[in-house]
């Protein structure tokens, strides 16, 4: 038995290494006063920051993206309520079959979904912009904003919306006193889980934002010159300590939403 | 318990109300009247549509035929929010991110009174149910026993005519729960208004209430006041699911004048009042109930005042003040269960001893 504690030990901790130093790598070299990246480590310097700083194009892609997280979030966010709270309230018929549909881009590959877009949306005679991107964004979004709202409806006990209305309430004075505060920490988590996966979003953005680049399409593209990589570490430094801001609010929500109407943790995505 | 007036005025009637899901047929035919300033108790099994029928009047549950009358008015035409009914609920319905004043206050919304006026009102329905100064708690921070009370005084400050309540007790244990009864029993007397309560449980049931619906299958099998129920059941099902009950098989062999001839296993001839046998028709088989109390094992030399019948000692089961036997009357295939109140000087009986039983024609039913 000791042995075997011991090899579980050992692969849990390889499994980590693999998983996390080549993030732990990023801030290392962006602070790394050399443009080549290896060790030996050359010395401390924000200079990388500097030049990110001042890379215009670079600002108007994170503009860009952060335009398109925003927007896509707040639909697959809005999308999701409705679908969330038909699927956990209502029977209706068909009903298996249309949220198997819904759900289905979680585990469709993005490149299909990319592809059969680009070639639907450039058939009906759409121009190539970010409003192209938040649709794709929207669609890939919205099943991961509907399995959270989901969890968040199906916590909350039925009565207490029949309660509210045995006391005079209406249907959506019912909804607006009762349901939504008790859903609002699942609807920010959905928001925040959804405006990060559009942020790093790559393939759909590459496929369908015409000439107006987002933030992952713009770094790839910067890959081909040696001397910007520093600058994406920088870049990279800044977006990893970000995601994981937003990552944490977002569970942080969501087992506070659990806790307010007293249920039990059913597991999340974190 | 009071026993109701005739005069008190109907608030609710049911006419012949049926409800269907799909195939299943949850009412089948439910027609009664619940008078106002009642005690009335719905109770069965699980699935008996006990639970259906209380949200018929709530309004969550529509009928498929017939109709539910609330103070005259056919229900139908009022919708769920504005009927004069307020329901608690079994899981009481407690909204989580409200102080317990914020729930109590909720039903007074749409209330012309000043905030004044509104923050008395919730002052006294928590000190009605026994809440005073809670108003500032966090609603999800309370113990089952306290949600029942904000869930009551929530429902209670609307002032409605009749008050629902869905298996309130269910969730409590045991001691809280013979508590509240008591609490709910000074609490209906105090605001006069109609209880209807739903339960599964006969003994909170028959302690509780005036009057008792037994549901089985979507049918009211007998509706009554707590005594008839227990002393003249209707039918084997109501006298099995009320209290213990002994059954012997019999039959029929006169009837004349209001006066039934019945030869029971064990216990002979006997003659016994109509009214102690719905439905009985002569030379057809039948059974004999009586419950365990009705009987008495016999001291030696001690005579019987009525029958008497020999037996033997099978099983006993002591439990403090009362012993529990099951007696083997001679002639009969099974035991009954006789209960006796420990007195003293009087032993508790080894098993096997041969002993008499009293018993009496007029404690007896008869079922088809």
């Amino acid at each position: 038995m000791k042995s075997n504690g011991f090899g579980l030990k050992t692969y849990a901790i390889l499994y980590l290494v693999f998983l996390y130093a080549p993030i732990v790598l990023l801030p290392l070299f962006a602070f790394n006063d050399a443009t080549i990246i290896s060790f030996p480590l050359r010395g401390f310097t924000t200079k990388w920051f500097e030049a990110m700083a001042a890379d215009t194009t670079l600002r108007t892609a994170l503009t860009n993206s952060l335009i398109v997280a925003v927007t896509s979030a707040v639909a697959a966010t809005v999308l999701g309520i409705f679908a969330a709270r038909a699927s956990t309230r209502y029977d209706f018929r068909g009903k298996g079959p249309i949220m198997g549909l819904i759900m289905l881009p979680l585990v469709l590959p993005d490149i299909l979904i990319s592809l059969s877009l680009l070639m639907v949306l450039l058939g009906v005679g759409f121009t190539l912009n970010l409003g192209t991107v938040i649709m794709g964004h929207t669609l890939v979004c919205t099943p991961f904003a509907i399995a959270i709202l989901t969890a968040s409806f199906n916590s909350l006990d039925r009565s207490l919306e029949e309660a509210a209305y045995d006391l005079g309430e209406g249907k959506w004075s019912t909804f607006r006193l009762v349901i939504l505060p008790l859903v609002t920490p699942g609807i920010v988590s959905a928001l925040l889980i959804s405006f990060t996966i559009s942020l790093d979003e790559f393939i759909i953005a590459f496929f369908l934002a015409g000439n107006q680049v987002t933030l992952p399409v713009y770094i790839y593209s910067m890959l081909r010159f040696p001397k910007n990589i520093p600058v994406i570490m920088a870049l990279g430094t800044l977006l990893v300590a970000f995601s994981i801001i937003l990552l944490t609010l977002a569970e942080y929500y969501r087992r506070r939403g659990i806790a307010k109407t007293g249920g039990k943790d059913t597991g999340g995505f974190l | 318990m009071i026993t109701p007036a005739p005069t008190r005025p109907t608030m609710i009637e049911f006419r012949d109300v049926n409800k269907y899901y799909g195939e299943y047929h949850a009412l089948r035919g439910i027609s009664a009247t619940i008078r106002a300033g009642e005690f009335f108790s719905l109770l069965g099994p699980s699935g008996c549509g006990k639970t259906t029928l209380l949200r018929t009047i709530a309004g969550f549950e529509d009928i498929s035929s017939g109709a539910v009358l609330i103070d005259g008015r056919d229900a139908t035409e009022i919708p769920a929010n504005k009927r004069p009914t307020n329901m608690v609920f079994q899981s009481y319905a407690i909204f989580p991110h409200m102080s317990v004043a914020q729930n109590v206050a909720f039903g007074l919304r749409r209330d012309p009174g000043s905030k004044a006026e509104k923050a008395a009102r919730v002052e006294e329905a928590l000190a009605m149910v026994g809440l005073k100064g809670y108003g500032d708690r966090a609603a999800h921070a309370l113990s089952g026993g306290q949600r029942q009370r904000v869930a009551l005084a929530r429902a209670l400050i609307l002032k409605p005519k009749v008050l629902l309540l869905d298996e309130p007790l269910s969730a409590l244990d045991k001691k809280m729960r013979e508590h509240m009864q008591v609490e709910l029993i000074k609490l209906q007397r105090q605001v006069g208004i109609t209880f209807i309560l739903v339960t599964h449980d006969q003994e909170e049931a028959l302690v509780m209430s005036d009057r008792i619906a037994v549901m089985f299958e979507g049918r009211i099998a007998q509706l009554a006041d707590p005594e008839t129920l227990y002393r003249r059941p209707a039918t084997k099902d109501v006298a099995n699911f009320i209290g213990v009950m002994n059954f012997l098989p019999a039959e029929v062999v006169t009837e004349a004048a209001g006066r039934i001839a019945v030869d029971v296993q064990g216990l002979g001839r006997t003659e016994i009042a109509a009214d102690q046998a719905p439905g009985a028709v002569t030379g057809e088989p039948a059974t004999v109930g009586f419950r365990p109390e009705t009987l008495t094992i016999l001291y030696d030399g001690q005579a019987a005042p009525e029958r008497e019948t020999p037996g033997s000692v099978e099983e006993v089961v002591y439990y403090g003040d009362m012993t529990y036997y099951d007696v083997r009357l001679d002639g009969v295939d099974k035991p009954v269960r006789i209960s006796m109140r420990n007195t003293p000087g009087r032993p508790v009986l080894d098993i096997g001893t041969r002993t008499r039983v009293a018993w009496s024609p007029t404690a007896l039913v008869l079922f088809r």
